[in-house]
């Protein structure tokens, strides 16, 4: 029995690697492969010849290399300042929305979870407006701001199931000792909320590293754009450089490639609940 | 006193940042889809009403285009739920390196959607893609098979990439949900002689629902904003396009503000009642 | 208490970052309305001119440049979507021909002053003139030539230089009957621009015409060139990951040694001898576009150039630029910079004859035979059109509609915009 559980997860684990790397496995396939061998008629899995041009033009200050650069440093800012601004403005809004009782606190949860449903190009035209007129555009901060709003939804609903997990009992004891409602809050709470803070710190991350239609719109100018409109910008209606996209691509994944797997632990442990720590 | 405006205050970042970044413009939207506006005939902006919501629904073009996000819909939340639940089972497993397995499993969400597109075209092309090569390989096709050529297909070539990049979320979601299981279930259940899959149908799947509902949700707001894989893999073609395909197209390429802001607005309309659906079954599951 | 004012500090130092935010970003973003002329030009990576050549033309003129670099489909969106708010999202934008119908009915762009003898050197910028004016100065010079395989054709038995359409069927059979090449004709046919401007210049080489003058399509010189189309396709003469990859893989094909026979955008001239893009380096001769009985009189171009928008606050400066980037110097510049090719005849002449554009093959005379095929300039429903046209073709490369039923398709569609002008 114990052979069959064995050989059933290594066959899990094959298939499961295979499906998920893959992928980035062909990618970099196609990253080393020379521009005219791309739609070359074999059945070869490999190129016959094997090319680290793209690479070498990304990493040797040309014009194009130093787009990429500023494309994921651009990408770091908005994430850090999507984080420093959405974190806190969740975690006081979850923490309202779970915690207290008020008039019009269902109306507000559901407001705010119906806006989870919009789709960027709903909003986005009047948003360019709006920002043209008030000289907003190509403006991190701002546009963090826009990321934030999208967001907010997720987040807050995250965030308020976990705070729901932390037993009223320790709240209620601080304020028998004599704590204020927002004392409390900070003391007790917050530090209980260090996972669902990391787990959700790590979802803005990632989907802000993936945001492209709102900056396309919004931040195009060098000193704002993004990675991922870097990476679409390869491919012009004349000349799609496959092998350089692909290179590209294969970089902008790093970052938070490498965050997700430094992280790792707090990937869930967050979402998990309070009632877990005890 | 100052208790009862605490709550007001501590939302108030929020409503601030909701209101002006999302519900104004929502607001402007309806307005522009109320109007005749196409932009190659400024001198010519007038209210008309209801018009362009009415020339929508009677154009063949939109239904079409509604079945094949219907479709994908289908396709891309069933099969990410179910690839999510497994995946997240699996992750579960505790072995060592079982972290960094989890942390594997998200890169696809890590890919920026763009990337993605292109990744896949190179898969599923028409002449010697990935695919072809490793069908014509094993010898299980003596042609390279077309992929993108028909309909349904290439629908089926979408959703497989949208659920290639959905299911990292979906099974972080769902593996929370089934570690914040507390232990002392399964153990009291393994006493009472219950079998695997009956732990599985009576403990963990309920257990996960909640969970498992977020997931459900967010799938689904993505299945119906898919975008810029079909733009990859198919450009602006009328074949798979989905209705935001339409409602771009209106809106930038045919460069009618007016019309293309109804059809977002319908566009949202599928997706809200999805929406309320989802919440109303929530509501219900959370009070277990 | 205390902890209460904390919060309440916390809330309101957020909205203060916010405000403070935007106080700031406000301060140093770039000064708009300088007192020196300063203007923004927002266009294509190939269409940027070195820092080299920007500094010059400071110095000659004084006018700084900013430079907005932004991927080529991004532009008209951009473009779009900031008319529609009534600002100008640069003063001087790149204008690709598709664009002249609907910017000139949108009003977006300047009306130029251009010389006679520019119009003269300079035959792509009808392309860019509605009702006598002229809405933007061509800069880079795409249009159609012919390119076949040497090598391939003499491989078959073709030894001479196809003159017609005809000719070119004949040899593309025998390329594959003979087995040396398996899907000789390389041309696009997937639902994107490309395919339209295809079975435009195929019905205008065949027949020197593709709408009639109201602006509905030639049924007669149409349906030919569709047929034609269609039999490459039922002939298996096309490869069939054609129908659905990106038009430039389709031509590609050419340099990558799977086609014999290409029309496709001049820039194939200098791809052909370029051997990190073509594998067949040496075999690629560029030709007279083929016609029906002889030779094409007519071939059509498609060109970029550049504009000033309406909206623009320093639109003197933009024309100043505009002017300064199309002179004759400044061409020969630009194509030693940006391979761009020049837009004056003399300029091209003249970098063909001293051998700076090699392979020129019969580039020169094509470039004499620029015609518009536009009975009065590009159509502000382009786009609608254009739309129409492809998923037509494509429809009808993928099997699902005969030759006449796409052409019923398109000009139903094209006559209702004709009608709704």
């Amino acid at each position: 029995m114990k052979y069959l559980k064995k050989t059933g997860y290594i066959v899990s684990l094959l298939v499961f690697l295979f499906l998920v790397l893959g992928p980035f496995i062909w990618t970099f396939v196609i990253s080393v492969t020379p521009e005219y061998a791309m739609f070359a008629k074999t059945t070869d899995l490999l190129p016959e010849v094997v090319t680290f041009d793209n690479y070498m033009e990304i990493f040797s200050g040309g014009r194009r290399g130093g787009l990429i650069l500023t494309g994921i440093v651009n990408s770091l800012k908005a994430v850090a300042t999507t984080l420093i601004v959405g974190i806190p403005v969740c975690m006081l809004s979850a923490y309202a929305l779970s915690r207290m009782e008020f008039k019009g606190r269902n109306l507000i949860r559901n407001l705010l979870l119906i806006t989870m449903v919009i789709p960027v190009m709903a909003t986005i035209i009047p948003l360019f407006r709006l920002f043209v007129a008030r000289e907003l555009l190509d403006n991190v901060f701002w546009l963090s701001l826009v990321y934030v709003s999208s967001y907010l939804p997720l987040i807050t609903w995250l965030m308020s199931d976990y705070f729901a997990t932390i037993p009223k009992e320790l709240e209620e004891a601080a304020w028998i000792d004599g704590c204020g409602r927002m004392n409390t809050f900070f003391r007790i709470i917050v530090p209980a909320s260090y996972p669902i803070i990391l787990s959700a710190a790590l979802i803005m991350f990632l989907n802000t590293w993936n945001q492209f239609q709102i900056p396309l719109i919004l931040a195009s100018s060098l000193e704002t754009k993004p990675i991922a409109i870097v990476v679409s910008e390869f491919m012009t209606k004349d000349s799609v450089q496959y092998g350089l996209t692909a290179a590209a691509g294969i970089i902008a994944v790093i970052p938070p490639a490498v965050t997700a797997l430094i992280f790792r632990r707090f990937l869930i442990s967050g979402m998990m609940g309070g009632a877990v720590k005890g | 006193m100052k208790q009862k405006i605490l709550p007001y205050l501590l939302l108030a970042p929020m409503m601030l940042i909701m209101g002006v970044l999302v519900f104004y413009p929502i607001a402007a939207t309806f307005s522009y889809s109320l109007k005749k506006w196409k932009l190659t005939a400024p001198g010519d902006i007038r209210f008309i009403g209801f018009d362009n919501y009415k020339n929508i629904l009677k154009s063949e073009s939109f239904w079409y285009s509604l079945q094949n996000t219907l479709f994908l819909l289908v396709l891309v939340v069933v099969a990410t739920s179910i690839l999510g639940v497994l995946v997240s089972l699996f992750l579960n497993i505790q072995v060592k390196g079982a972290g960094i397995l989890l942390a594997v499993a998200v890169l696809p969400w890590a890919l920026p959607p763009y990337v993605n597109g292109i990744l896949w075209r190179f898969v599923f092309h028409s002449g010697y893609g990935f695919m072809n090569k490793v069908l014509i390989g094993l010898g299980m096709v003596d042609k390279p098979v077309e992929w993108l050529t028909s309909r349904w297909m290439l629908l089926v070539v979408v959703a497989i990439v949208v659920v290639w990049r959905s299911v990292p979320f979906m099974a972080l979601v769902c593996l929370a949900g089934r570690q914040s299981i507390p232990h002392g279930l399964y153990e009291a259940a393994k006493i009472d002689g219950a079998g695997t899959f009956q732990i599985f149908r009576r403990i963990t799947f309920p257990l996960m629902l909640p969970f498992i509902g977020i997931g459900i949700t967010s799938t689904s707001v993505t299945a119906v904003n898919v975008f810029d894989e079909i733009v990859a893999l198919s450009g602006y073609s009328d074949m798979g396009k989905n209705i935001l395909v339409e409602s771009y197209l209106t809106t930038f390429t045919f460069l009618d503000f007016g019309k293309g802001s109804a059809v977002t607005y319908l566009v949202m309309f599928v997706a809200a009642i999805l929406g309320v659906f989802y919440l109303k079954s929530l509501n219900k599951e959370v009070e277990y | 208490m205390k902890k209460k004012l904390a919060s309440i500090l916390l809330v309101v130092s957020m909205c203060a970052a916010m405000i403070a935010g935007c106080g700031k970003e406000e301060k140093s973003e770039k000064p708009k309305e300088d007192k020196g002329d300063s203007i923004t030009l927002m266009a294509p990576d190939w269409a940027i001119p070195t820092d080299d050549q920007l500094a010059s033309f400071t110095d000659e003129t004084g006018i700084k440049v900013d430079v907005n670099e932004v991927g080529w489909d991004d532009i008209r969106e951009k473009l779009a979507t900031a008319a529609s708010g009534g600002q100008a999202v640069a003063d001087v934008v790149e204008v690709d021909w598709s664009w002249v119908g609907e910017f000139y009915a949108a009003d977006w762009l300047e009306p130029l002053e251009v010389s006679e003898e520019d119009k003269a050197d300079m035959p792509t910028l009808e392309t860019f003139t509605k009702e006598d004016k002229v809405l933007a100065i061509p800069y880079a010079n795409d249009y159609r030539l012919s390119y076949y395989n040497t090598e391939q054709f003499k491989a078959a038995g073709v030894t001479e230089e196809p003159q017609t359409w005809d000719d070119v069927l004949e040899a593309c059979r025998k390329l594959k009957s003979t087995g040396t090449v398996d899907y000789p004709f390389a041309i696009a046919l997937n639902a994107e621009e490309k395919t339209s401007t295809c079975l435009m210049w195929l019905a205008y080489a065949m027949n020197g015409v593709v709408w009639n003058e109201d602006g509905t399509l030639n049924e007669e010189s149409v349906m030919e060139a569709l047929k034609y189309m269609e039999t490459l396709v039922k002939e298996e003469l096309v490869a069939p990951e054609d129908k659905t990859s990106s038009g430039m893989d389709a031509y590609k094909r050419l340099t990558g040694g799977s086609a014999s026979f290409l029309t496709g955008p001049t820039s194939f001239v200098s791809r052909s001898t370029n051997e990190e893009e073509c594998s067949v380096v040496g075999q690629i001769t560029p030709i007279l576009m083929p016609g029906k009985e002889a030779k094409s009189e007519v071939t059509m171009a498609l060109p970029e150039g550049l504009g000033v928008t309406k909206f623009s606050e320093n639109k003197e400066a933009a024309k100043k630029f505009v002017e300064w980037y199309t002179s004759a110097d400044m061409q020969k510049e630009l194509n030693a910079s940006n391979s761009a090719i020049p837009t004056r005849n003399s300029v091209l002449k003249s970098l063909v004859e001293d051998g700076t554009i090699k392979n020129a093959g019969a580039m020169m005379d094509e470039a004499e035979r620029i015609v518009s095929p536009f009975p009065n300039g590009i159509p502000a429903y382009y786009a609608e059109m254009s739309s129409a046209m492809y998923n037509a073709i494509n429809k009808m490369a993928l099997g699902e509609m005969t030759a006449e039923e796409a052409f019923e398709d398109m000009n139903a569609k094209i006559t209702e915009l004709v009608e709704q002008e």
